[in-house]
């Protein structure tokens, strides 16, 4: 049942994401990558990102989200917010800007201010694995033509 | 004040089909859990989707956009362990039929996953070489070979198939050969490995994966195998007469008058249970039988054939001394006159 109303918003929010889309004075993109270490015949080892043709349990993941203005004017408050996809564990972020939310978006915080009640009573320090969104408040307005990108890290559970 | 926070909850696996429609509402459920642990880790054919949103103010009022929806399909991964779940050692004897040794197959991957059986009988470093006799699946799933009930299996016709993080019971159902002895063993081994394919971890099958992917060789090789030892136990068992006379002067020497009294001592040597040990000695010609003199264990019994352990038929005496652990002796006495 409670999958059955999530696809019905998950329906509901495509749909108006694609009305959105014509009118949008910002462009938002969304693109994943596998972190793979590849190690060389003298044993050095390189990590490269590559498009996911395969990915199975325990890969790491890089999530790539670009944002550009398009619009002529200024964007101010700017926010960014990507729900952590259940199949996935956090990682981090490339630049430790982002605020998480360990209750499905309803409260939120920098990771190690938030703390996990615990089945005793007690809580315990929010872990990474605890995450379920993520948000970066831009806090400088977000000027025509200015653009970014957002990275997090993940790894398939 | 604004409100700047616009967040929408939104699902991020999307079933493929009614099928998976189930599977997907599982892990659900398992990932919402907490430290419910999935040791398999994602369901394979898994749809993992990301997409961001963003808000922001224009002069025209607060905006919420969505960006495009990235998906990357979870492939199979092909893993299986197998261990003995025998205690130890199953005893068998020389000749024996229908050995049973349980092993467990476990689908440590994260598709549903045919497993393809090979027991080997012939392995060095042994003893001995039993007979294969079937590989069975215990198709009921209460760990005991149920003759009948549990599935015999067939290579290329039944392979079982597994689901991620679960196990089956297989049972190697095996004969002893006639000749072996007491402390004999016998390494009986057990190979399961992934009817998608095996090979060096990493190695890839295209589009072979549960649920449309890919399907990867995991850390196992997508095979493992296991080891179950037969012990022999076996007795056997050596008889030792001796006589001693008695004579009418208080010597010891065979005249007529003489009384012998013969022990006849049975030794059990090596390992388990000697059952239904007969001690039967004709009377020697010459000699006449003294009646009510025999005796099993010091214990008086009987000539009659009744039912007490032993009984004289005019010609032999014979005791029935029962079962006997390996290590203990018996002992039958009985006189006879030199006329």
């Amino acid at each position: 049942m409670k999958l059955i109303i999530r696809i019905m918003m998950a329906f509901a929010t495509l749909t108006g994401a694609s009305l959105a889309v014509a009118a949008t004075p910002l462009q938002l993109s969304s693109d994943v990558f596998v972190e793979r270490t590849i190690e060389g015949v003298d044993g050095t080892k390189t990590v490269v990102l590559e498009k996911p043709k395969m990915v199975t349990p325990g890969d790491s993941l890089v999530f790539v989200v670009k944002y550009k203005n398009v619009s002529a004017t200024t964007a101010t408050n700017f926010v960014v917010t990507n729900p952590l996809p259940p199949a996935v564990a956090f990682n981090g972020t490339s630049d430790g800007q982002e605020i998480v939310s360990i209750d499905g978006g309803k409260n939120w915080g920098f990771l190690g201010d938030l703390r996990v009640a615990k089945e005793d009573g007690a809580t315990r320090a929010a872990q990474r694995s605890d995450v379920t969104h993520i948000k970066w408040n831009l806090n400088q307005p977000l000027t025509a033509g200015a653009e970014g990108k957002l990275i997090f890290r993940g790894v398939v559970k | 004040m604004k409100t700047r926070y616009h967040i929408r909850p939104r699902h991020n696996i999307r079933p493929q089909s009614c099928i998976y429609a189930l599977l997907a509402s599982i892990s659900v459920a398992v990932f919402s859990l907490p430290n419910a642990a999935h040791a398999a880790g994602t369901l394979a054919g898994t749809d993992i989707q990301n997409v961001a949103s963003a808000t922001f103010d224009t002069a025209a009022g607060p905006v919420t956009i969505q960006s495009n929806t990235v998906t990357i399909k979870v492939d199979e991964l092909l893993d299986v362990t197998v261990s003995s779940t025998d205690p130890g050692d199953v005893i068998t004897s020389p000749g024996q039929t229908s050995n049973v040794q349980r092993f467990r197959v476990s689908n440590t991957g994260n598709g549903d996953e045919a497993f393809a059986l090979t027991a080997t009988v012939a392995n060095g470093g042994d003893d001995f070489d039993p007979s294969l006799q079937q590989i069975v699946i215990d198709a009921n799933g209460n760990g005991v070979f149920d003759a009948g009930v549990d599935v015999v299996y067939t290579a290329g016709v039944n392979e079982p198939v597994i689901a991620p993080d679960q196990n089956i019971t297989v049972f190697v159902i095996t004969s002893t050969p006639a000749g072996v002895v007491d402390t004999n063993r016998a390494n009986v081994s057990i190979v399961a490995a992934a009817v998608t394919g095996t090979g060096a971890p990493g190695t890839s099958f295209a589009n072979a994966g549960q649920g449309g992917g890919n399907a990867v060789v995991g850390p196992t090789g997508a095979q493992s195998s296991a080891s179950g030892f037969l012990a022999v136990q076996a007795t056997s068992v050596t008889l030792n007469k001796t006589a001693t006379i008695l004579d009418p002067f208080g010597g010891n020497r065979p005249v007529p008058g003489a009384i012998v009294t013969y022990s006849l001592v049975a030794t059990v040597a090596g390992t388990g249970l000697l059952n239904n040990l007969v001690i039967t000695d004709p009377i020697p010609v010459g000699s006449q039988y003294q009646p009510a003199s025999l005796t099993l264990e010091a214990t008086a019994l009987t000539d009659a054939a009744d039912a007490d352990a032993g009984n004289f038929n005019g010609t032999r005496i014979s005791v029935a001394a029962g079962n006997v652990p390996a290590g203990q002796t018996r002992t039958v006495t009985f006189k006879v006159l030199i006329p």
